[in-house]
């Protein structure tokens, strides 16, 4: 925009020139020409200088930075800092950690690269990085985009998704529990369990390990929902509904499991009752409590249904696991319920033993 | 002797015993107050019941925090009033005279624990739980008498200590907090609060506020 004013300035400044010089005597009508060129031609000189500068500038802003956490690799537009980026690759890193859903050694075969910075391949091959996959983000240099690492963390889990297959890219939800957190998504789950929208999510509830099974949609074929509930969710939920939809609301039962077998109305009637942040919960739950190798024997084994795969990995029948899933979730993260046994007993006894100790040594008295 | 003690305990602390013994017994009620009959409720019905049930546990840890500090300071209140004479003049070793004290206490102690636990069972006996939901009134009773006993002897044991033992105290828990402003002066990456460490050590099993921590629901999964 400067630009554009600088030459309509240097342009108005000519031609007043010209119509001043017009008025004046033939040699000093050319003396005072050749001066307002000259002049005109060091405006346009300056003018490109500035602008040269301003796309050094502009060039050493998006310049490639590189920034490493663990495993993580992201390249980033030198306009973000130094302290920007390390705090951006550490948070993705330290959510990678968290989630336990992808290995480190597919980590470290990829670069997040922001699609803002410049010069990136000269940084790869100067880096020797040449043979890590390049995965494009959009991250900017706005606060919001680097408030954490979640953008590269999330790149990084899609990326790891397309590895897998279909079963899984099916049943796991789309951030794949990155970000999960138990006071949020904890808590969205829990809200979710409790809804009270479908039977299976009651029975769960409840206490039943069958019900938590078709909830979650672990069993592979499985009819988690009634076809009063399917039509109950079509009327609340999508009231214009045609075709096979509108045979299931007219009473065609077949017509309703149609539409979820074939996944026809996956907005209004999920697949799978249980939302991202229950799914969600569910890996953080098997990771907690099997461990970080069960998540990924898991996700790295192919056969059978999902519920099938983490019971394998886990070490336990496919009903306990979702049984312990059930009871970390309602507990806020597997605290147990309320106890009192030896183990609690015991510290308790002896901090009151070595208190009466302490008040008998010592005293106001002595 | 044992009795006597007792005695003078019950004269001096009567008025508090029964008022914590009143909030002991009230607390579980308080859960049945958002409906009893949970059978055939709606889930939604349950959780929200169920989360209520849970946020009242939570003043459980706190009712035997008010029980230790009440009776614990109680305890040696008429002492410190009669600047320690009667203690002195008594023809008993002075650990004997602490330990029968100590003892007194916490017989005192056991009434609002006694209250806590019938008022639980009365909670439990009002309610139909759904399946899946279970009432744990004899472990609430028995880690809210654990959580009463730590207390009441952390303030006992303070109510009888020297001041150069309360200088010490204070002193470490100066020492901690200026470890942290010194860690945070030099800006030392990685290096954990010592402050933050110290109450991990404390709430964190086998530490001996372990007992307040954890869950206190009456009704739980």
């Amino acid at each position: 925009m400067s630009k554009l004013i600088r030459s309509v300035v240097a342009l108005s400044a000519l031609g007043a020139g010209v119509q001043a010089a017009s008025a004046q005597t033939p040699a000093g009508r050319d003396a005072g020409l050749r001066t307002l060129l000259a002049r005109a031609e060091s405006l346009a000189a300056g003018i490109a200088r500035e602008d040269s500068v301003a796309r050094e500038a502009q060039h050493r802003e998006r310049l490639a930075t590189r920034f490493d956490a663990g495993a993580v690799t992201v390249i980033l537009p030198a306009s973000v800092g130094d302290a920007t980026g390390r705090r951006f690759v550490e948070g993705a890193a330290r959510i990678l950690d968290s989630a336990g859903v992808i290995p480190a050694s597919f980590i470290a075969t990829r670069i997040v690269v922001a699609y803002a910075a410049d010069g990136v391949d000269s940084l790869v091959r100067a880096a020797r990085l040449d043979k890590r996959v390049r995965i494009g983000a959009d991250i900017s240099a706005a606060p919001d985009t680097l408030a954490d690492g979640l953008l590269a963390a999330d790149v990084l889990a899609q990326s790891f998704r397309g590895t897998l297959d279909p079963e899984w890219r099916k049943w796991l939800p789309s951030d794949m529990g990155m970000g999960w957190n138990m006071r949020i998504e904890g808590a969205e789950a829990v809200r979710q369990l409790m809804a009270g929208e479908t039977r299976v999510g009651a029975l769960c509830l409840g206490g039943s390990a069958a019900g938590c099974r078709l909830w979650l949609g672990l069993d592979r074929g499985a009819m988690p929902y009634q076809a009063a509930e399917i039509r109950k969710l079509l009327t609340a939920r999508w009231p214009g509904n045609r075709g096979v939809a509108s045979q299931c609301v007219g009473g065609s039962d077949d017509a309703c499991e149609t539409l979820v077998r074939d996944s026809l109305l996956i907005p209004p009637i999920p697949p799978v009752p249980a939302g991202a942040a229950s799914r969600g919960s569910f890996l953080r739950a098997v990771r907690r409590l099997h461990g970080d190798g069960a998540l990924r024997v898991a996700l790295a084994d192919t056969a059978g249904p999902v519920g099938d795969r983490l019971a394998r990995a886990s070490h336990v029948s496919e009903d306990s696991l979702v049984t312990e899933w059930r009871s970390w979730l309602l507990t806020g993260g597997g605290q147990p319920r309320v106890t009192a046994d030896l183990r609690d007993a015991v510290p308790a006894a002896l901090a009151a033993a070595l208190l009466l100790l302490a008040a008998a040594r010592t005293g106001r008295w002595r | 002797m044992y009795r006597q003690v007792l005695r003078s305990q019950w004269l001096a602390l009567r008025l508090p015993v029964v008022l914590l013994a009143v909030l002991g017994f009230a607390l579980p009620l308080l859960t049945v107050t958002y409906g009893g009959a949970l059978e055939n409720a709606p889930s939604e019905t349950v959780a929200q019941w169920l989360f209520a049930s849970q946020k009242i546990g939570v003043l459980i840890p706190g009712l035997a925090l008010l029980v230790g500090l009440l009776l614990g300071i109680g305890t040696w209140a008429p002492d410190h009033a009669g600047k320690h004479v009667y203690a002195l003049s008594l023809p008993v070793p002075r650990a004997t005279y602490v330990l029968l004290r100590f003892a007194a206490g916490v017989t005192l102690v056991a009434a609002p624990v006694l209250a806590l636990g019938v008022g639980s069972a009365v909670a439990v006996l009002s309610v139909k739980l759904p399946g899946g939901i279970h009432a744990y009134p004899m472990q609430l009773t028995l880690r809210f008498a654990l959580a009463c006993l730590v207390c009441f002897a952390i303030f006992f044991a303070i109510s009888i200590s020297t001041r150069r033992a309360a200088l010490a105290v204070l002193g470490l828990l100066g020492g901690i907090v200026l470890a942290d402003l010194v860690l945070a002066a030099l800006s030392i990456s990685g290096a954990a609060s010592v402050s933050e460490t110290v109450l991990y050590l404390l709430t964190n099993w086998p530490g001996p506020l372990a007992i307040l921590m954890g869950r206190w629901a009456l009704f739980d999964v």
